[in-house]
């Protein structure tokens, strides 16, 4: 059977199914405070959020490989564009981009322009310090180590 | 013009109060807030007969008292906005229009999962988009 061709990120978005992104706001909201309920402490939030993001990262690789069907990367600046414009767009259905490469290009910053985890959200001044979308970090440490690539994510 | 915005929650207590005029005038129309709420619950409790059941979300001008206007707007949850002004002549296109701004940005300040129902609005966003409606009003 011959391999699928890899598709844009738009495409895939447009054909499986999709949820209601008020509905996931507001539960990734609840996650959140929740976790501040339980935890209390703004830095054990930060690496519990890490963690749940790293579990989810670790399966959705494979969901990512199968529906995209990309073929493997050169080099990280093409991984990292991979995921800014396919990996963001398939999941929540945004386009991110990738800047700030420093110079032996090992590291990148991938900005959101508008990110559907964070409608809404005013951080209290209790809180200044908390990572709100650390899991993202977490689903891209995750995904990248199933891959052989370890990487520092924050 | 108006002078004083207010959101009352359902068992009547005080979420967000914010006045446009100076300072020293805050505590009356803090007290004129406070007193249109009887009349809210009057209108509530009250129906009148030959009123439509629909749309009763907008209540219209409360009372006229002193040199103000007192208009309020009822949502499904029982919270209540009221609205004091200070123009003669207000349209009532005008108020529904407020109150549906009004709304919609208080919709999105309670969407934050950092605040708790029950406890004043906190948000800073909230607070930029009312002055903004506020600013805007009646300039059409």
């Amino acid at each position: 059977m011959a391999p699928v061709g890899p598709r844009s990120g738009d495409a895939i978005f447009s054909s499986i199914d999709r949820v209601n992104a008020e509905l996931f706001t507001l539960t990734y909201g609840a996650i959140v405070r929740q976790l501040l309920t339980d935890l209390e402490d703004v830095d054990e939030v930060n690496k519990q959020l890490d963690q749940m993001g790293y579990n989810i990262g670790i399966r959705l690789i494979d969901e990512f490989l199968a529906k995209s069907g990309v073929s493997r990367c050169v080099d990280f600046k093409e991984t990292a564009e991979m995921i800014a414009k396919v990996g963001f767009k398939m999941f929540l259905g945004v386009t991110a981009s990738v800047s700030s490469w420093d110079a032996d290009g090992t590291c990148c910053s991938i900005i959101l322009e508008d990110n559907p985890l964070v409608d809404f959200v005013e951080l209290p001044d209790t809180c200044q310090g908390l990572y709100y979308c650390n899991i993202l970090s977490g689903v891209i440490r995750g995904a990248l180590e199933m891959v052989s690539m370890k990487t520092e994510v924050t | 013009m108006i002078v004083c915005v207010s959101v009352v929650g359902h068992q009547n207590n005080p979420l967000y109060i914010q006045s446009f005029t100076d300072a020293d005038d805050a505590l009356k129309l803090h007290h004129v807030v406070h007193c249109s709420l009887d009349v809210i619950e009057e209108r509530v409790n009250n129906p009148k007969k030959s009123g439509t059941t629909l749309n009763e979300a907008f209540l219209g001008l409360l009372y006229p008292t002193l040199n103000y206007k007192v208009y309020g707007y009822l949502t499904n949850t029982k919270v209540k906005f009221i609205l004091v002004t200070t123009d003669l002549d207000v349209r009532d296109t005008d108020v529904r229009n407020f109150f549906r701004k009004f709304h919609a940005a208080y919709v999105d300040a309670v969407s934050n999962p950092f605040h708790v129902p029950g406890k004043k609005i906190t948000s800073r966003t909230f607070a930029q988009t009312v002055s903004n409606i506020v600013g805007s009003y009646g300039l059409n």
